[in-house]
């Protein structure tokens, strides 16, 4: 075990070939030289800037010849004299291999080619970069906003945007919901249904547009937006050292606190080159994984409901057990779902005093953790009535996960063995020994499987966690590196890192432009890639079945929308 | 069949053993960890109104009016604004702001939470504890100034 | 014990009246005591009792702050949802609309007429009470249709769609089940369905003559019983009618204030009703060692609605093609296997 943990290791374009030269930079760039304008590397891959009209021969040319089938992120942004979309691509088998293709377009015409033949998950990215940064996507099947209104004026995130003045939407402007789905009345078989943005079953406000043919679901369209908090901007309006940190927690509040506030913390210390102490990192890795058995245990709750009825015991031993962990949260970094516990090259608090006490509570909920399990699969998984509503719906199938970008354990229940924490190594996870759960199913049933035997492992990490701090001499117990009050990253660089949140890679992009607050900030929400992927899964389904789906995945409304 | 009972079995074995973890506030206060972050306590005569709590606000909750020469004047803080982050107490280089672990306030219009100094200064500890000292191990640790030279703002 | 007169005989004896007008009158002072018993308890039951059953199961305290044991919550719930606004949506089938809630709420309480609860409290005991019973309480289906229907909302149609399919599923495999109990008695009447579990001995172990309750005798149609009667009441796992996560909360997602309140009481109602069939056809009735008719009566319609929220608690709910699968391919085939071999074993035992 060394001492100075390497947290992020900025694999630059000649870091990386450890892989064979197929990987490398220079053979990515002969194989789609043709296209190539020039190289701009990023601190995490090497960047190709390409014609706006070659995306699909590039992408298309990388992911079969190359291997990057993952598109991880589509990010757009604008600058002084021109528009950028940034496609950053890496391999579901090993994500350490990643390669940015940067797409400028001009100001006055910002066209660019659609990626979405080649990747289904660019279809909502690619939305997203329209609607908040206004870079258009030729032969976009939909292009329409998908955050905001469709009456909104502007992008947002675009520099001649007037943030001052408010924009009300009225309900005349809006888009009527119903329109352009009246076919119901020429078609009389199907039947135009709003689920949400309120309904019992939609965690959140989710607006869920579907057309039934009788009870069964011939079509649907998941319409978000609707808890939209301006994250980006928000994280572009503060600085590097203090105060994004806070807002990670709002993203996923499972509560994933910690897991999001690591994908800020792991991209900026990359950025400012900061080194986190090893001590920092088993602090960071133990509050990660309580935060994921939270988290799980809330989707475990929340799936069921949708499946039993609000008056099931279920949710409610699920929520009593997730209060144990929230108790222990809550001794550690101050409160129970905005943690707001990272600090850039550390955390803020070391284990509360007295030690002993605090560590005897985290085994105390270890030494429990077994015996709940046995009884959720006494409750939920062994009970015939619950397979027979979850297997074999809502599949999901290996190939389809992958198109989408799927990640998280909706992917590992598809069979797609990708897991950050494993295969992109951060924290302390490498010198730990645990496993990474896959199940083949791709149904319901093998995605609620994968969640309960990760709660099973998050505990095994948090043992041998505490079994170092335990040991941890007193004198060695850095809970930060020595960062300065202001940090201010050289202009132009950019890098995007990705940390395995409860729900899957959450990843954020940061451009520095030499400030102490960054130039363009994105996230790279888990949840938005596997809601993307709500149609494939649901379509011929009944309606239960639909409503179950969506539990299963797992999404907090408050991540998609950012 | 049996695992429909199993189910059922389950759920009555807990009725039977008649635990509840809910609990019952108000009657019985919840335990609140030494760290909670709950509404601000602010002290005038520690304050040396540096305005560094103003300054590292992520969403401007603190509003600080000084004179001209610097005396502080008045120090407002939305406590239904504020987020909790704890940073101003972080920040803050002679604990002038603190947060207690106090979690109820109450208002009849979003204004009757905006607390002015006098009113930041009578929040009462909850359950008379003084988080300072369950805090004070790592009070300082959090600092740091890089290399060279230390820019306050 | 059974056979006794008439509740409004005994009620006109009592008030000596006589005549037309009299009969009349006593009439309507039992139906006001029987509906009156109902009503109770299902006071009870829907603001209260489902509350802290439920409550129970989950490890919470549930409601504890009007009254002891948060009794007061009976009246501060039903003052508060009568207090309501009723909302009534643009577009609505009036007359079908207003009328469902009575529709429901009034055929269950209906059906209680011929109940025989115990201390001769019994409105009427016609000869063919068994019918009677499965006539009235199928109303309500008509009931949940009419609201789902009226209330020109998507949810509602499907709500009350899925409620007419469930029931018509749900309802011949419970009175074919019925049936095999009427191969027994030889009769209709519920007075005399009664009396005869009650009159006949099974066995006499140690001294304690156990009667032959039909839950002893068969208790492979007294399970069949209350699977059918769990969907015909529409409680986990077949709620598919309501299914509050799926479609909102099905017929009666529209209905608010006393409109919702009767629906609510018609529900319940409805559970009981299920529960007074199964103790009258299962359970012998009102009979039971010690204690009065009536006791024995109510306990045992509690058993029954405590049963229906146990299920609630642990029982996921079906797939609406799964429910209509179950009732057609499954609790069909089985109780008509049930009545030929009841009928079969009937015929060769000579019973």
């Amino acid at each position: 075990m060394s001492t100075q943990q390497e947290d992020d290791t900025p694999d630059v374009d000649d870091a990386a070939p450890a892989t064979p030269a197929s990987g490398s930079p220079a053979a990515l760039e002969a194989l789609i030289e043709d296209h190539v304008l020039e190289r701009e590397d990023h601190l995490n891959a090497p960047g190709f800037v390409i014609r706006a009209d070659a995306v699909q021969d590039v992408l298309s040319t990388l992911k079969t010849e190359a291997g990057f089938d993952h598109l991880s992120c589509v990010t757009a942004e604008e600058h002084e004299d021109r528009f950028e979309s940034i496609y950053h691509l890496r391999k579901y088998d090993d994500p350490t291999q990643e390669v940015s293709i940067i797409v400028p377009t001009s100001r006055d015409n910002p066209v660019s080619e659609t990626a979405e033949p080649v990747f289904r998950t660019a279809d909502w990215h690619e939305r997203e970069a329209y609607d908040l940064v206004g870079v258009e996507y030729d032969d976009h099947p939909n292009l329409e906003r998908i955050l905001l209104p469709d009456t909104w004026q502007g992008h947002p995130l675009g520099l001649d945007y007037n943030q001052n003045k408010p924009q009300i939407v009225t309900f005349d402007e809006h888009k009527n919901p119903l329109e352009g789905h009246e076919q119901a009345a020429d078609d009389s078989d199907t039947m135009f249904l709003n689920i949400g943005p309120h309904h019992p079953a939609t965690h959140g406000v989710l607006h869920v547009e579907t057309v039934l043919d009788g009870e069964q679901v011939a079509d649907v369209n998941p319409d978000i937006g609707y808890l939209h908090r301006c994250e980006e901007q928000m994280a572009q309006k503060g600085t590097y050292r203090h105060q994004i940190m806070p807002y990670p927690d709002r993203w996923d509040y499972g509560p994933g606190g910690i897991l999001n506030e690591w994908a800020y913390a792991r991209t900026a210390e990359d950025l400012a080159d900061i080194d986190v102490p090893e001590y920092a990192q088993i602090l960071r890795t133990m509050g990660g994984e309580l935060c994921r058995i939270a988290c799980h245990m809330l989707a475990l709750g929340t799936f069921c409901l949708d499946i039993y009825g609000d008056f099931t015991a279920i949710f409610m031993y699920a929520m009593r057990d997730r209060e144990v962990v929230q108790n222990i949260l809550e001794d550690l970094t101050g409160q129970r779902m905005m943690l707001n516990y990272l600090r850039l090259g550390g955390v803020v608090w070391d284990i509360p005093e007295p030690r002993a006490e605090f560590f005897e509570s985290v085994r105390d909920f270890l030494d429990e953790l077994p015996e709940r399990l046995d009884e959720y699969s006494d409750l939920i998984t062994s009970n015939e009535i619950f397979q027979a509503r979850t297997v074999n719906t809502g599949v999901l199938d290996y190939e389809t996960a992958k198109d989408y970008g799927v990640t998280g354990p909706v992917a590992r229940g598809s069979g797609v063995d990708y897991d950050v924490r494993r295969d992109d190594p951060y924290g302390y996870y490498p010198e730990l020994d645990w496993d990474v759960v896959t199940e083949d199913g791709g149904d319901n049933y093998s995605r609620l499987l994968v969640r309960m035997e990760e709660v099973e492992q998050s505990a095994r990490i948090i043992e041998q966690c505490v079994d170092l701090l335990e040991g941890w001499p007193e004198d060695e117990r850095d809970i930060q590196a020595n960062v300065p009050r202001t940090l201010k990253p050289e202009a132009g660089t950019e890098t995007y890192r990705t940390v395995e949140g409860a729900k899957g890679e959450l990843g954020v992009y940061i451009r520095a432009d030499g400030t102490e607050k960054p130039g363009r900030f994105k996230i790279r929400s888990p949840c938005f890639s596997n809601l993307s992927a709500l149609k494939e899964m649901s379509t011929g389904e009944y309606i239960p079945d639909l409503v179950a789906t969506l539990g299963s995945l797992d999404v907090i409304l408050g991540e998609v929308d950012r | 069949m049996i695992g429909l009972l199993k189910s059922m079995a389950t759920t009555m074995k807990h009725a039977l053993s008649g635990d509840t973890f809910t609990v019952e506030y108000p009657e019985e206060a919840p335990e609140v960890s030494a760290r909670f972050r709950g509404v601000h306590k602010f002290s005038q005569e520690r304050c040396i109104w540096c305005r560094q709590c103003e300054n590292v606000c992520p969403n401007d909750t603190i509003q600080i009016v000084t004179d001209n020469q610097r005396n502080g004047e008045q120090y407002n803080l939305h406590v239904g604004q504020c987020i909790y982050c704890r940073l101003c107490e972080e920040v803050c280089p002679v604990d002038a702001i603190l947060l207690t672990e106090n979690f109820e306030f109450t208002g009849d219009t979003k204004h009757d939470l905006v607390f002015n100094k006098e009113q930041l200064k009578n929040v009462p500890w909850y359950n008379d504890i003084d988080p300072v000292a369950s805090r004070e191990p790592d009070r300082g640790a959090w600092i740091g100034d890089g290399e060279g030279e230390v820019d306050y703002q | 014990m059974a056979t006794q007169t008439p509740l409004p005989d005994i009620i006109s004896d009592l008030l000596g009246v006589g005549g037309f007008l009299g009969d009349a009158v006593s009439m309507l002072v039992a139906a006001a005591l029987v509906g009156t018993i109902m009503l109770t308890m299902t006071a009870f039951a829907g603001p209260w009792a489902k509350r802290k059953i439920t409550a129970a199961f989950t490890d919470r305290i549930s409601v504890n702050r009007v009254g002891p044991w948060g009794l007061g919550t009976i009246v501060v719930d039903s003052v508060r949802l009568l207090s309501k606004e009723l909302v009534i949506p643009e577009g609505v089938d009036r007359p079908a609309y207003d009328l469902a809630p009575i529709v429901l709420a009034g055929s269950a309480l209906f059906a209680f007429a011929v109940i025989p609860m115990g201390n001769g409290i019994q409105l009427a005991d016609p000869e063919v009470g068994l019918v009677f019973v499965f006539a009235i309480a199928s109303i309500a289906s008509l009931g949940l249709i009419m609201g789902g229907y009226a209330s020109n909302n998507k949810y509602s149609l499907l709500g009350g769609l899925r409620a007419v399919a469930q029931n018509i599923a749900y309802e011949i495999p419970l009175v074919l089940t019925a049936a095999s109990v009427v191969l027994f008695t030889g009769t209709l009447q519920l007075s005399e369905i009664v009396a005869i579990q009650q009159n006949t001995t099974l066995a006499t172990i140690a001294g304690v003559r156990i009667p032959a309750w039909f839950a002893f005798v068969n208790p492979f149609a007294f399970v069949l019983f209350v699977v059918a009667n769990l969907a015909e009441v529409g409680r986990n796992p077949f709620d598919t009618p309501e299914a509050p996560t799926e479609i909102v909360a099905g017929y009666q997602t529209e209905y608010s204030s006393a409109y919702f309140v009767l629906f609510y009481l018609g529900e319940f109602i409805h559970i009981f009703l299920g529960g007074a069939i199964i103790a009258t056809l299962f359970l012998g009735g009102p009979g039971g060692p010690f204690l009065p008719g009536f006791v024995w009566f109510t306990i045992k319609i509690w058993a029954v609605y405590f049963f229906t929220q146990w299920c609630r608690s642990a029982i996921p709910r079906v797939r609406i093609d799964q429910l209509i699968g179950i009732g057609w391919k499954g609790l069909l085939v089985l109780s008509f296997a049930n009545l030929v071999l009841t009928a079969t074993a009937l015929g060769v035992t000579g019973l």
